[in-house]
Formats: structure tokens, C-alpha cells, sequence
């Protein structure tokens, strides 16, 4: 049992992470990014490069995976998603375009990366065993401990700087904020650029783990939306709860569902349908325009 | 101090403001009355940057800044007070004032507006911690006016602050609004389907009708004008 609970803290905290950048993007502007994952990858991919390939530090190698996958948000923003929000009237063109947007990067990461699944040297060997109770490789601890480190100087950064502060405004009441003088393509683009940061820093994060390839992008996105439903779009709170309750709910499930045949992902799915039909804001869904 | 020349906007093709010309010296305070529907928000979503005009324009202090975005015109030194109070609802008093601050950088003279705003109004002092969504209408009100001035604006824009609110708590806030202009120097346009209280703390006044200015002059005037008591102050003397 504790097993399956630190199991289930490892991958909920990553999952955390990745919900933040996605509830962050949609909070600020509205728009469901479904290229998160491919972000995610594309993070993974940059690390390898950088530590696995060129054998530079790892902690250099997870900075530039950041600073790459910021600017690839900044990018992204200023030259799709802002220029089509001016444009559309319409939900549903920043979704056609995210959605887009992610089969690009599958594209772009398939011609430079290749197809193949990567790996990279381990950060540190050795393994925790408590009374065979609780058996928890060194490096697991380590990018757990990065990850929560992670999503709490995301949360004090949000809560007590004037940047964060301002990302708050702007997602609670977009005309107010503009009235208090916050430029909303600046801070449209900030957001944007934390958010694919935070992506790329948890693909960086658990490529030393379980790797990286290709095809996880797409089922990242989809696990991202799912946090960010179960907890409620655009709450931050809610995002870190989703995370953990999909982190969880994956731990005691591929445990205990085991002997019934591949199924975990299944019931997971009825499970948030029927939650959803009862609760369509999640947890603490907040009607935030 | 402020100047709106010819001013032309519609949404979808329906026509929301005709040549509407507005002056407004500095340190005065102007009001800006008319019934729903009029165009008095249209007119300070203009001057906020917040809408285009659809041709017309916006001098503020010898510069047309009807081109400028709404952060520009902030760091220029107009702030408003929106409709509807607009609170940021998840955020503290605290963080909302600071927030009002955010086009200024000097840590210490943030310090001294935001000490200068509780003094002004003390139930914010109580309630700083607070989400800004609990608290009640009157006292949202309070504290956005308290967020504007944050700002440290030469010009303070307040669309219907009496919208809502206890009549107990209009009346403090029509003080709050004669001490802004008299004692801070910030000139003072003030929007109003409260057309009494607007015309007793102004100095002049203009009245509209769907669109465009009917009739304006001196507040005083216009209180004893036959017209804007039928039309304005619903007949009562
Ligand atoms: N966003 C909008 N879209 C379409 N019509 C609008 C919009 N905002 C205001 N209007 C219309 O413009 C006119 C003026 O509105 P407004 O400036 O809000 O008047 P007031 O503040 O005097 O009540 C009204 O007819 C209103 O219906
Ligand atoms: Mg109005």
C-alpha cells in the first residue's frame, strides 16, 4: 500500500506540473492547449540532446530545455494564437489551431529527433528500500523532489510577485487589468511562454526516467486536459488536485486492476464522465471568463 | 486637460455615440448623466483605450491618445473606475490596491498611496485580507475607487459609482469623490444615471440622449434647468 501511494505522489506531481502550464495558457487566454504534450516531448527531446548527447551537466541541460520551450510558447503565441484571437469571434478556431499546432510539433520533433524511443544516462544509481515496503530508486526521489520544488516557486512566484500578480488580474478580469495599465499581448505572451516552460521542464524531468519518444505527446495532452477538467479549468489549485488525483487514481488502479487485463485507463475515463456529468466545473471550477 | 472632438462609434452598425464633443478643464469635475443606453460608458471606454472610436478625437493634455493602448493611457494618467465595480474576486483587498499600483515602480511612494487609501477608507484596512469577492457592494466600491487612486491618476474616470450601492453609502462616496477632486487635484469625470447626486458634486455637466449631448453648462444651472428636471430628475423639485 505505501507503495502504491508513493507511486502514485512521483507521477501526480509531475502530472501537477503539466496541468499548471496547461490551466495557466487557459486561464489567461482562453484557449485549450492541445499541443501541451508535444511541448512536453519537445522538452524531453531538448534535455536528451543536451545531456544525453552532448554530456553537458544536467542541471545546464534542464535550464536550456526551459529557456528553449518558453520561447517556443512566446513564439507561438505572438505569431498564432494572438493574431487569430484578434481575428475569430469563435472558440473553437484557437482549438483547430492548437490541435494543429500539436501535429506540427509531432512533425517537427519526428524529422529532427527521429521516431526511435531515447534515452539518457541515470542521474544518480542506487535504490531507497524501506523494509521492502516502500522501494523507490535515488533518481525517482531526486525528480520528485525537482518537480514539487518546481510547482511550489510556480505557486509563490503566481502568489507574491508583480508579474504573477498581474497574470492573476488579467485571468480574473481581462478588461480590469488593462485599466490598471497591464499590457494583455506582454502578459498574453508571458503566460503563454510559463506555460509551455512548465511542460518542457517535466518532459526534461522524466526523461531521465522512463525516456522519451515520440508517440507520447498526444496521450500527455490528453491526460493534461483531463487534470485540468477534474480539477476545474483555470484554477490553480485545481490544477495541482487534478494532477494529483489522476496520479493516484493511475497508481492504485494499475495495481489493483492489474489482474483484470489492461482496463485502468478505461475505468478512469467512466469515472471522469460521470463526474463530470455531476460536477461539469470539476472540483473548483470558478466560471472564470 | 481632456478634449473629445466629434466623437463616432457604433457596434454592428448600430449606432452608439453622434458627434459627441466633451471638454473637461483640469481640476474640474464633469458629469456626464443620461438614461441607459445613452452612450456614457461607450464615451469612457474611448477615452480608456478600451474601445476605437470609429472616427473623432481624444487630446489628453495636447496629445491625441485616441491611437494609444489602454496601458498607454494609463501610464499617461487616466484611470477609470469601470461599471459594475469589476473587482478582481479571487484576489485580496491587498493584492486588488496593489494592482491599481501596477503602472507605477517607486516602492516607496506605492507604500504611502496605499497608506493615504486606507486612511481615506478605513473598512479597507479591515477587510485587507479578505477576497475581494466577499465583500459587499458598497465596499467594492470603496475599494476600486481605492484601486484608481492608486494609480496616482491626473484623471479619474467613474462610471455609475452609485450603481447598486446602500443610499447610506452614495452619499460617502459622493464625499470620497469631492475630496479626491479638492484635496488630491485629480479632475474628476463622473458618469451617472443618479442625476441629482452627479449634478450636486460637479461643476459642469453634460446630459445625453441616445448618442449625443443635449444640453450642458453649469452644474448649478442645470439643477434649476427646466429640461433636466423633466427629463433628467424625473419632474421632482
Ligand atoms: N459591446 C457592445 N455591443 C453591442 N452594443 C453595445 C455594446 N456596448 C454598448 N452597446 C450599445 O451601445 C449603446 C450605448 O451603450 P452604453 O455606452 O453602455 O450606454 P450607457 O453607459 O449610457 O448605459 C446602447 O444602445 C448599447 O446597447
Ligand atoms: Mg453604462
Amino acid at each position: 500500500m505505501e507503495q502504491i501511494l508513493v507511486n502514485g505522489a512521483y507521477l501526480g506531481a509531475q502530472y501537477a506540473l503539466i496541468a499548471l502550464g496547461l490551466t495557466l495558457i487557459f486561464a489567461l487566454m482562453n484557449v485549450m492547449n492541445f499541443a501541451h504534450g508535444q511541448m512536453y516531448v519537445l522538452g524531453g527531446f531538448v534535455t536528451y540532446t543536451i545531456y544525453g548527447q552532448l554530456g553537458m551537466p544536467y542541471a545546464l541541460a534542464l535550464f536550456v530545455t526551459a529557456i528553449t520551450l518558453a520561447v517556443v510558447g512566446a513564439v507561438v503565441e505572438k505569431f498564432l494564437f494572438r493574431p487569430v484571437i484578434k481575428r475569430s469571434q469563435r472558440d473553437e478556431s484557437t482549438m483547430l489551431l492548437a490541435a494543429g499546432l500539436g501535429f506540427f510539433l509531432d512533425a517537427v520533433i519526428l524529422l529532427v529527433f527521429g521516431e526511435k524511443q531515447r534515452g539518457v544516462p541515470k542521474l544518480i544509481n542506487g535504490v531507497f528500500n524501506w523494509d521492502f515496503r516502500v522501494i523507490m530508486p535515488y533518481d525517482r526521489i531526486l525528480i520528485f523532489a525537482l518537480a514539487v520544488a518546481c510547482i511550489i516557486g510556480f505557486m509563490l512566484f503566481m502568489q507574491y510577485s508583480k508579474t504573477g500578480r498581474a497574470l492573476r488580474a488579467l485571468a480574473q478580469d481581462r478588461d480590469a487589468a488593462q485599466l490598471m495599465g497591464v499590457d494583455v499581448d506582454r502578459y498574453g505572451m508571458t503566460g503563454f511562454a510559463l506555460g509551455a516552460m512548465l511542460a518542457g521542464i517535466v518532459g526534461g524531468l522524466l526523461v531521465t526516467i522512463t525516456g522519451v519518444n515520440l508517440g507520447m505527446g498526444g496521450p500527455t495532452s490528453t491526460k493534461a486536459f483531463m487534470m485540468v477538467m477534474i480539477g476545474g479549468a483555470g484554477v490553480i489549485p485545481g490544477a495541482i488536485f487534478g494532477g494529483l488525483i489522476l496520479g493516484f487514481m493511475e497508481s492504485i488502479l494499475l495495481s489493483t486492476l492489474a489482474s483484470y487485463g489492461d482496463i485502468t485507463y478505461l475505468v478512469i475515463f467512466v469515472s471522469l464522465m460521470i463526474f463530470l456529468a455531476i460536477r461539469p466545473n470539476g472540483l473548483m471550477g470558478k466560471p472564470w471568463g | 486637460m481632456l478634449k473629445l472632438e466629434n466623437i463616432e462609434h457604433y457596434y454592428d452598425h448600430v449606432y452608439a455615440l453622434k458627434k459627441v464633443s466633451i471638454e473637461l478643464n483640469e481640476g474640474e469635475t464633469v458629469a456626464l448623466i443620461g438614461a441607459n443606453g445613452a452612450g456614457k460608458s461607450s464615451i469612457l471606454r474611448i477615452i480608456t483605450g478600451l474601445n476605437k472610436p470609429k472616427s473623432g478625437t481624444v487630446t489628453f493634455q495636447g496629445k491625441a491618445i485616441n491611437k494609444m493602448s489602454p496601458s498607454q493611457i494609463v501610464q499617461a494618467g487616466i484611470v477609470m473606475v469601470p461599471e459594475g465595480r469589476r473587482v478582481f474576486p479571487y484576489m485580496s483587498v491587498r493584492d486588488n490596491l496593489l494592482m491599481g499600483a501596477f503602472s507605477r515602480s517607486s516602492k516607496t511612494e506605492i507604500k504611502n498611496s496605499l497608506d493615504q487609501v486606507l486612511e481615506r477608507f478605513p473598512i479597507l484596512q479591515e477587510r485587507y485580507n479578505q477576497s475581494a469577492g466577499t465583500l459587499s457592494g458598497g465596499e467594492q466600491q470603496m475599494m476600486v475607487i481605492g484601486r484608481a487612486l492608486m494609480a496616482k491618476p491626473k484623471l479619474l474616470l467613474l462610471d455609475e459609482p452609485s450603481l447598486g450601492i446602500a443610499p447610506k453609502l452614495v452619499a460617502e462616496i459622493a464625499r470620497a469623490i469631492i475630496q479626491i477632486n479638492k484635496e488630491e487635484k485629480v479632475s474628476v469625470l463622473l458618469v451617472e444615471q443618479n442625476s441629482r447626486m452627479a449634478l450636486r458634486i460637479s461643476h459642469r455637466a453634460y446630459a445625453m440622449t441616445t448618442g449625443s449631448v443635449a444640453i450642458s453648462g453649469k452644474s448649478a444651472d442645470l439643477l434649476e434647468d427646466d429640461r433636466i428636471r423633466a427629463a433628467y430628475l424625473g419632474g421632482e423639485v
